[in-house]
């Protein structure tokens, strides 16, 4: 016979469990709720293990009913005691919350002019047709801004109102600032033995009134390629992947017969954005003229050459109406690029 | 250049819509700037380059759209019915400068009725923007605007002595032109003159004495050829551009001199009556020779990258006026028609098969193959400098390369010699090339406090343009150096901040020492050294306090500081990416000083002494300045106290408290050697 009967272990752990139960729930904070978890739940002396104890007292063949009956008791107090511990850690984050909606702390970027970054995506794609960036001088010569790319001098370009020529000692070469970046292309020719891919690109000047489509600084981006056997429909094809890097998808080019002293056969070409052709700028075969004036053979090399105006393409892409806000550094402007 | 279509199909009839017209004429090489109607008839306005003056009249158009449309094309034969007497017993023509008037041809028409032009002929003008004004003065417009050849007629009882001579102007000699305006000739120019003066401004404008009127009777016509820059001078100088000017500008068809004098000859008889003499007095003579070229007819698709059949190359250049020599296969020889001046070699020749044969056979799909290329020094210099600059929060801008004189007043960090003037002016005003990029941005910074924008710290890179002097030799006049400058709100030390933090990231090595220049507060202004290895030490950037009088100029209030600095000389060096120190795996130690120096001593000096002390160079990571306080009675008069913050560690091991002990002893002792600095409390 055992010392405690089933009937009087099954009202202790039942009143146990509903002591327990209501404790938990009570606790109002965490002191409280550890305070009840020791009574209860203690690893010593807690009254759960008390109760635990007196399982030995039972008769043998009650044992497992009454195994079962603590298993299940303390099963529910310890999903109390959880239940109690989430509850009381749900209000103190409650406490600590914050308004997550509230402002993060502002910092200031900075900002490239969109003329730059309209430059270097041009820089970009080129540079993966292998086209090398290169650079020269403003204020040129006449022999690099004219003579080389054969424009004589009774061409209407060379013009004293169609340039900004420099004050120079009577007699003396005089000098310009340059009206196109080709000056540089016949520099780097003047230098170098083809094969040849270059883009040159900077600021250029011609006495244009200021007004929205115009500008006395500009800038252009040229590419040159002189290799033995170019031909036009190379520039067609290095011009239709430039277009449909620079804007995206699958884009067209067309050309269209134009004269620039330089080139021979001369074109302009035209993208299609947006629905229509748009002219981007002038291309041609390199004359040859121009290729014998820097040394080279045009009986052995040929080349093509295209050159487009930055501020337009830029105004067009960024939807700029009026070019002079180029040059107004309005931060108001320039923080949205 | 206007184009009645109605005219136009007098020469060629092309069976399409205007529109399929204007595509094919813009694909050929016209561009088109507008079409619009004149009553029954349709204008088309279209953009001839400067290289194609054939196609400044009607028939040059319809000769293009005959070999488009490959139709034929009607050119009149104007035979005027000419009376016995010689145009020579009325006029003599002379021609005194040849290098101005290769060619000159004068007819004369007798008897003629002034009046109102035909309806036909008064609307073909109407429709080109062309206002009529009697029947003899609208031939020589129609003429003009149908061949391309400006002509002119006089009312010969108004040239004096019955004499033409063609001449350059004289300096200063006056001139009335048919607009009733005044005019001061000068040697550049050329006149058509009569026993006394002048009577027309040679291929610009008539003379106000010597126009048709309603009372003229007897008309001398000319047709002339005039050299295209006397013309521009004229028309230039004068402002006094004119259709006339615009085609001799650019060179009409030589041939076009006599078969011009003939059709309006012909069509004055028409419209006015009258009897014209045989003949025309020439002078000169007809220049401009034939070019003669030879092609291969393989060089087309080596250009083009397609082929043309040899077939399709020789009807072209058939339709379009160039004569075949001989029979030929692969290589033809062919003579270009006199209009066609600005074809001379092959390549011009394939480019007239390419655009009559159309660039949309040109493919677009050839592949191009890659190849391996890198950014230039320079280039990336320019890009680090931006990274960090945006990094800082600044927005780079853009101002001009040509300022004005009040800009360029000021001192420039990097000539003494004075800016370099271009004419004509930029913008109004601004005829300078500037040596500095810091007044264009102090200006920018005003207009962005002027109209309220949130900042206004701006950079840019630029270059300034500077005289070489007299060392000039061998090289260009003008040096251009690479700058970055920027304008930031704050005291010296942000810019100061900023400058360091590019300088630090090209790798240079520099030194900050006392300045003075003209934008800056005296005493609150650096230039920057650059020390180099074997050469001498170089300015590569100035630094500084904006003072009070250059920012109410500019509309700022202070403080604001700026800087300048030249890339060119800072340029990255070699093109391997930096290597990795890796950091060290052992704590850190902090410790602070306290020292106390004299109040002029230069924090640079502090700083050598600290980085020069024994062990200090293997275990000094850094050295920051905490504080500065001067206070005359617990320092003493004339010292300050600097609160100095050193951190030490070591790549080999942890550093012990004796260790650091020794480390500051040493750092104490080299500053009490080289500044005379006492360590407070110590």
């Amino acid at each position: 016979m055992g010392t405690v009967s089933l009937e009087s272990f099954r009202a202790d752990v039942e009143s146990l469990r509903a002591e327990a139960v209501a404790a938990f729930g009570a606790a109002a904070d965490d002191a409280g709720l550890e305070q009840a978890r020791i009574e209860f739940a203690g690893a010593k002396s807690g009254r759960l293990k008390v109760i635990q104890k007196l399982l030995g007292g039972l008769d043998g063949a009650d044992r497992p009913e009454g195994g079962r009956l603590f298993n299940e008791a303390k099963g529910a107090i310890t999903a109390a005691l959880d239940a109690a511990q989430v509850r009381l850690a749900g209000a103190a984050a409650e406490a600590a919350a914050i308004d997550v909606t509230l402002p993060g702390l502002p910092f200031r970027l900075g900002h490239l002019h969109p003329i730059t970054q309209t430059i270097r995506r041009v820089q970009e794609i080129m540079a993966r047709l292998g086209f090398e960036s290169v650079d020269g001088p403003e204020v040129e010569d006449q022999w690099h801004n004219f003579e080389a790319l054969a424009i004589g001098a009774e061409h209407p370009a060379r013009d004293p109102l169609d340039n900004f020529y420099l004050a120079v000692a009577q007699g003396a070469d005089p000098l310009l600032l340059r009206s196109q970046t080709s000056t540089v292309q016949i520099r780097v020719m003047e230098q170098r033995k083809p094969p040849l891919r270059i883009v040159s690109l900077g600021r250029v000047y011609r006495p244009d009134t200021a007004d929205a489509t115009h500008y006395p600084m500009f800038h252009q981006v040229e590419g040159l390629l002189v290799e033995p056997g170019a031909t036009m429909a190379d520039l067609k094809g290095v011009l239709r992947f430039l277009a449909s890097s620079f804007l995206g998808g699958d884009v067209h080019v067309r050309f269209r017969p134009s004269f620039f002293p330089f080139t021979e056969p001369s074109v302009e070409f035209d993208m299609e954005w947006g629905g229509r052709w748009v002219e981007m700028g002038g291309a041609g075969m390199v004359d040859p003229a121009v290729l014998a004036a820097v040394g080279y053979d045009p009986a052995e090399v040929s080349g093509f050459a295209f050159g487009l105006g930055v501020e337009r393409i830029a105004a067009r892409r960024y939807g700029v109406a009026d070019i002079r806000d180029f040059y107004r550094n309005d931060v108001r402007f320039l923080e949205q690029f | 250049m206007i184009i009645s279509t109605t005219w136009l199909a007098e020469y060629v009839r092309w069976d399409a819509p205007v529109e399929e017209l204007v595509r094919r004429l813009l694909m050929s090489g016209l561009n088109h700037e507008a079409t619009w109607q004149v009553g029954a008839d349709t204008a088309i306005d279209i953009e001839v380059t400067s290289n194609r003056p054939d196609c400044l009249g009607h028939v040059g158009v319809a000769r293009e759209v005959a070999v488009l449309f490959d139709r034929p094309l009607h050119i009149p034969a104007p035979r005027p019915l000419e009376a016995n007497l010689p145009a020579a017993a009325a006029i003599a023509v002379e021609i005194v400068d040849s290098d101005v008037c290769p060619h000159y041809t004068a007819r004369v028409i007798r008897g003629v009725r002034v009046r109102q032009s035909p309806a036909w002929l008064a609307e073909r003008l109407r429709t080109i923007g062309i206002e009529p004004v009697n029947n003899v003065v609208d031939v020589t417009n129609y003429v003009m605007m149908e061949c391309g050849q400006p002509l002119h007629a006089f009312d010969l009882a108004k040239v004096r002595g019955g004499r033409i001579v063609v001449r350059r102007a004289r300096d200063g000699e006056t001139f009335r032109a048919i607009n009733h305006k005044d005019f001061s000739l000068s040697s550049g120019m050329a006149v058509i003159a009569d026993a006394e003066g002048p009577v027309a401004l040679a291929g610009v404008m008539g003379g106000a004495e010597s126009e048709i009127a309603a009372d003229t009777v007897d008309v001398l016509l000319e047709s002339a050829q005039f050299a295209p820059l006397v013309v521009r001078a004229a028309a230039r100088g004068l402002v006094l551009m004119s259709a006339s000017s615009y085609r001799f500008e650019r060179g009409p068809d030589p041939a076009a001199v006599e078969w011009a004098s003939r059709r309006a000859a012909a069509l004055i008889q028409e419209l006015a009556g009258g009897e014209v003499l045989a003949g025309a007095v020439e002078a000169g003579a007809l220049a401009g020779g034939r070019a003669t070229i030879d092609l291969r007819a393989a060089r087309v698709e080596e250009v083009l990258g397609v082929p043309v059949s040899a077939g399709r190359q020789a009807e072209i250049l058939t339709g379009l006026g160039f004569v075949k020599e001989a029979a030929c296969s692969e290589r033809c020889r062919w003579q270009a028609p006199s209009w066609r001046r600005d074809v001379t070699r092959e390549i011009d020749l394939v480019e007239e098969i390419a655009r009559i044969e159309g660039y949309e056979k040109v493919p677009e799909d050839r592949p191009i193959h890659a190849k391996p290329v890198e950014l230039s020094a320079r280039e990336r210099t320019i890009r680090v400098a931006g990274e960090v600059l945006v990094a800082a929060g600044m927005c780079e801008a853009m101002t001009r390369s040509v300022v004005s004189e009040a800009f360029e007043a000021t001192q420039s960090p990097w000539t003494a010699l004075p800016p370099r003037r271009v004419s004509p002016a930029l913008v109004r005003g601004a005829d300078r090339l500037r040596r500095s990029l810091l007044p264009s941005l102090l200006e920018a910074c005003g207009h962005n406090r002027a109209v309220g924008a949130p900042h206004g710290d701006l950079f840019e890179v630029a270059r300034a343009y500077l005289d070489r002097g007299r060392n000039a030799a061998g090289a260009s006049p003008l040096e251009e150096p690479l700058l970055v400058s920027l304008v930031v709100g704050g005291p010296y030390a942000k810019a100061k901040g900023l400058a360091e933090g590019v300088i630090r990231r090209l790798g240079g090595v520099v030194e900050f020492r006392r300045g003075a220049f003209d934008l800056f507060t005296p005493g609150r202004a650096a230039e920057i050294v650059l020390e180099r290895a074997g050469a001498e030490p170089v300015r590569v950037g100035v630094v500084g306090e904006v003072s009070d009088g250059v920012l109410s100029r500019f509309g700022l209030e202070g403080p604001v500081s700026a800087a300048e600095l030249r890339l060119d000389l800072l340029e990255i060096s070699g093109s391997q990416p930096r290597k990795l120190v890796p950091p060290s795996e052992f704590p850190a130690v902090q410790r602070d000083l306290n020292l106390v120096v004299d109040q002029g001593l230069a924090w640079a000096e502090v700083e050598r002494a600290i980085r020069g002390a024994p062990g200090a160079d293997t275990t000094l990571e850094g050295i920051t300045l905490e504080q500065v306080w001067e206070d005359a009675q617990r320092l003493g008069a004339g010292k300050k106290s600097l609160v100095v913050g050193l951190r030490f560690r070591s790549l080999a091991g942890t550093i012990s408290s004796d260790e650091s002990k020794r480390l500051i002893e040493a750092i104490v002792a080299s500053c009490g050697r080289s500044c005379g600095a006492v360590l407070r409390g110590g």
